[in-house]
Order: structure tokens, then sequence, then C-alpha cells
């Protein structure tokens, strides 16, 4: 049974990308796919040979801890969803409805109020963590609870 | 990951239909290629088909949401008669949820392709003619997926640094990498379903922390753009292209009156309604027919959308007086020079709903020439760009 899923499965998602491939290419707007193929290729090249390197490398560096880690995944999280909105903050083609926010500014903010509760969850985790220690080895220690 | 079964063991049929690919020499095994160059425990089955199927949720909500939006504003022939101008709402829900699943499918697509990573390495590159077209389905998966969150969020932001175009592109792409996505699921269905459940899988204390951060960054990229469509976010829109209430009259506008060139209106300007029994109306003769208003939104494909009240004259009302039949549909030309939507078809089902209205006035006041004075278009569950602006003619088509 499940064999026979995988193969249903198979022959559609095949069929699928057959109708996207061949929509593309026939699409009489779409005059050059082969502009669609280098920027296709160049965000594979850029995620695979560019962005995610850099995440190991800091990863396996200088980003320790699991909140610090935590926190850069926000980070760039937010960069990547907002840089595009910073870059062009002054760019809105004369309709001043787009792109309306101080973004430069908001992006900021974002990242230092969740850098301040990165903070705080880093601050509670470690006194949490003491607070085990010192319960612990007051467990340990025969009599020190029960006088 | 995941280990492979030795040539000895896979069946002759198999050996014959897929051919093995020599190993390339070992001496080439360097860089990342080598054994045990990622050190991360997290590269492992079970973190993959947690954020997998987080991803994958995303990717249908927003495949599903977006081919709704396509088929809204560009149906084909024999459907365009049964699209719903109910729920008012609808349109609004469906390209919002289509723009928020699209953002927060970036971290998660970042999170997934950087758990998998390792696998772009494995040794050898291919084993064999399957394995090799298997990788190409997934470069192609990966590339349909990154081109499509990429243009789709710039087009949010009215930005197109490529030379093709965006629409159609973000619609073909859309179905490549839906298709990629069944392919790459039916290859990997026995890996998924042995680490669907939590029990199965090792435990590991920094996968928590990787699902925790993971999940934080996509409610953080959510919290702070959801705002544009989610009326109760708005105080957290930061980094949204749009704020709903951001424009003339307190309206966001997709295409500016000096934009489309309709700044100034023809002084002999008439509203040409063309049926069985051809009428033209002034603006003020427009004015003292019965005018009705309604709360609709304004949902643009760009994900943002606002609510405001519009009062017009019905279009069931205008069409009536130019003697057509109930069940009609028109085509419903604007002043502008030109622009993809200068021209719009609307579907009798929503000529005929009663919050269908030409409307001369938004939240009380004359509609500024950006949101398309003299008269404009606005009906429910619509896509903003068919709410025809700066409108000129209105012809009874069938």
């Amino acid at each position: 049974m499940t064999a026979g899923v995988r193969a249903l499965l198979l022959a559609a998602g095949l069929a699928v990308i057959g109708y996207g491939l061949s929509g593309l290419l026939g699409d009489p707007y779409i005059t050059d796919p082969l502009g669609v193929l280098v920027w296709a290729v160049g965000a594979l090249v850029v995620n695979d040979g560019l962005w995610v390197p850099l995440v190991c490398l800091a990863g396996a560096s200088l980003a320790r801890g699991p909140v610090l880690r935590g926190w850069l995944v926000v980070a760039a999280a937010v960069t990547a969803v907002g840089l595009p909105a910073v870059l062009r903050a002054d760019d809105d083609h004369g309709n001043p409805t787009v792109l309306p926010l101080p973004y430069l500014r908001n992006w900021l903010l974002v990242l230092a109020a969740t850098a301040g509760l990165a903070l705080l969850v880093g601050f509670v985790r470690r006194w949490r963590h003491r607070d085990r220690t010192v319960r612990h080895r007051a467990r340990r220690a025969p009599g020190a609870d029960r006088p | 990951m995941e280990t492979e079964p030795a040539d000895s063991g896979r069946p002759a049929a198999r050996r014959r239909y897929d051919p093995r690919l020599p190993a390339p020499p070992a001496f080439l095994r360097r860089g990342p290629w080598r054994e045990g160059a990622f050190t991360s425990p997290l590269h492992e089955p079970r973190t993959v088909v947690v954020v997998g199927r987080w991803l994958g949720g995303a990717l249908l909500v927003c495949f599903l949401t977006g081919l709704t939006s396509h088929l809204l504003q560009d149906p084909p022939g024999w459907l365009a008669p049964h699209l719903p101008a109910r729920p008012v709402n609808g349109y609004r829900v469906t390209q919002g949820l289509h723009v928020i699943s699209g953002l927060a499918a970036i971290p998660l697509v970042g999170a997934k392709l950087w758990a998998v990573y390792p696998r772009l390495f494995e040794w050898p590159p291919a084993r064999s003619v399957l394995h090799a077209l298997e990788r190409l389905g997934i470069a192609l998966l990966v590339a349909a997926v990154l081109m499509e969150l990429f243009t789709g969020l710039l087009n949010t932001l009215q930005w197109y640094p490529w030379p093709f175009p965006f629409r159609q592109t973000h619609y073909w792409l859309g179905w490549t990498a839906v298709g990629g996505l069944l392919v790459h699921l039916s290859v990997k269905a026995p890996l998924i379903a042995g680490h669907w459940w939590r029990r199965a899988a090792p435990a590991l204390a920094q996968r928590r922390a990787f699902l925790t951060a993971t999940t934080a960054a996509v409610g953080a990229v959510t919290l702070v753009t959801a705002g544009q469509s989610v009326p109760w976010l708005r105080p957290l829109d930061l980094l949204a292209p749009r704020r709903p209430d951001i424009g003339p009259q307190g309206l966001p506008v997709n295409r500016t009156a000096a934009q489309a060139g309709t700044v100034t209106v023809p002084a002999d300007w008439r509203l040409s309604v063309d049926g069985p029994v051809p009428y033209r109306l002034t603006l003020a003769q427009l004015g003292e027919l019965p005018q009705v208003s309604a709360e609709l939104p304004i949902s643009c494909v760009e994900g943002w959308s606002a609510t405001a009240r519009w009062t017009g004259v019905r279009m069931a009302e205008l069409v009536r007086r130019a003697g057509a039949p109930p069940g009609s549909a028109v085509r419903v030309t604007s002043l502008e020079a030109e622009g993809p939507y200068r021209v719009m078809e609307m579907p009798a089902t929503y000529v005929d709903d009663p919050l269908t209205l030409l409307a001369l006035r938004v939240d009380g006041g004359v509609l500024d020439a950006d949101h398309g004075f003299p008269a404009r278009v606005i009906a429910p569950n619509r896509p903003g760009v068919l709410q025809t602006k700066w409108v000129a003619r209105i012809e009874v088509i069938a």
C-alpha cells in the first residue's frame, strides 16, 4: 500500500514539475527563461556557497551557548525579512504609501528588543541553574535539610 | 545520516535499471566532503523532519492561498461565472495568509537547509543514476523555493531587480516547487515516517534549543510584519512594507493617480454604461441615484488590507438601468491610458452582489485622486487590482 502511495506521489510530483516548467517556458510574458535560470542558480550559489557556510563557521566558532545562538537565529530571520525594506526605504516610485515607516530605526529596535529578551532568558536560565545546584547539594548533604 | 544498503543488497532489477556510478578518487574527498566535517549533532533526521513538517505546512498554505489568488484574479473562462463574492473578507484572509506563511517560510527554509547542509557534501556525490537524478530534483526544489520566497518578499516592496516578469514567474515556479516537494516527500517517505514520532528519536538537548530558536524566529518575523493585514497586530507592524492606516484618507494605495496619469479628470467626464439601453451620467447625476454604504476591505495581492466605509451606487442598479437582466457580467474600463488592469471584467456573481458598489465616497469624504476619483469599483472578496479606479465606462458583456 505504502509503495503505491509513494509511486503515486512521485508520479504526481513529476507531472506537477513538468506542468510548472512547461508553463514557465511557454508563458508569452516570460521572454527570457534563461534569466530565470540564472537567478535560480544564483539563489542556490548564494545560499549554499556563501550564507550557510557563514552560519556554520559562526556556529562552530564564536556563537556558543543556546541563548546567543537562539538570538542570532532570530536576528538573522528578522534581517532577512526586514533588510530589503531598510535598503529601499526611500525608493517608493512616487507612492508614499509604499515603505512609509522608518525601517532602519525599526530594524535596530527589533534587534535590540529581541537581544534584551535573550539576555533576560540567559539570566533566568543561569539563576535557575544555580538554584538547582544549590538545592541538589543541600539534598545530598545528610541531615542538611532535616536538622 | 541515512545509511545506504551495499550494492549487493539491492535487488537485481534495481541494479539493472539504476546503474551504479563510479566513485571519484578518494584524494578528492577534501574540505566539506571529509568524513566528520560537520560537527553539530543537529544534522540528524529527527530535527530535519520536525523543521521540514513546519516548512511543508507553510509552503502548502502559501501555495493554496496563492492559487486562490491567481484564480480570483485571472480565472479561466469556465470558472469565472462561479467565482463567489462571499465571504466578504475571503480574499483579505487568503492573501494575508499567503504573505504571512511566505514570510514564516523564510526562517524555516533557513533552518531546514542548515540542518541538511552536510547532505550537499555526501560521498560519493552520486552513487547511481537515480541518486544523481534525485539530487538534481533537490536542487530544483531548493532553487524554486528560494526564488519563490525571494521574489515574493521583494514584490511586497514593489522592488523588481530581476529581468523577468514577477507574476508569471512566481506562478509557474510555485507549481515547480510544489512538484519538487511531492517528489521529495515520495523519495524520503521511509525516513520521514521513521522519525515522525518523538519517542523514536534519540534525546538531544540541542534539538530543543534549535527548534525553540526557529519557533522564536518565525514568531518574531510574523509579529513585526503581520500587522499589515491583521488589525490587532497593527501596533507591532514595524517591518512590513505597508501600514493599513497610512495613505490618503487613511488608506494605502497600490498605484497613485500620478503613476496612472489620472490626477486631473477631464472636465467632460461622464460615466458611460453600455448595455441594451446605453446611457451616460455626470458625477452629479450619479450622486442623485440611490446611495448605498458598505464596510468593505481593500485587499492587495501584496498582502496588506484595510477596511473602509465606501458609499456609492450599486453595480447591479447601474446595470439594471442599462436594461441588462440579472446574471450579466460587465467589463469596466479606467481612465488611465495604460496599465495591466486598465480593463477589468467582473463576473455576474459580483455584479449582482448588493455590496458591490461604484463608490463615489470613502469614510464620508469624496474619493481622493489616489483612490480613484471620480468613481471606483469596490466589491467583496476581490483582489485589489480588480477594484478598478478612475472608472470611465461599464459595458454589459454577457
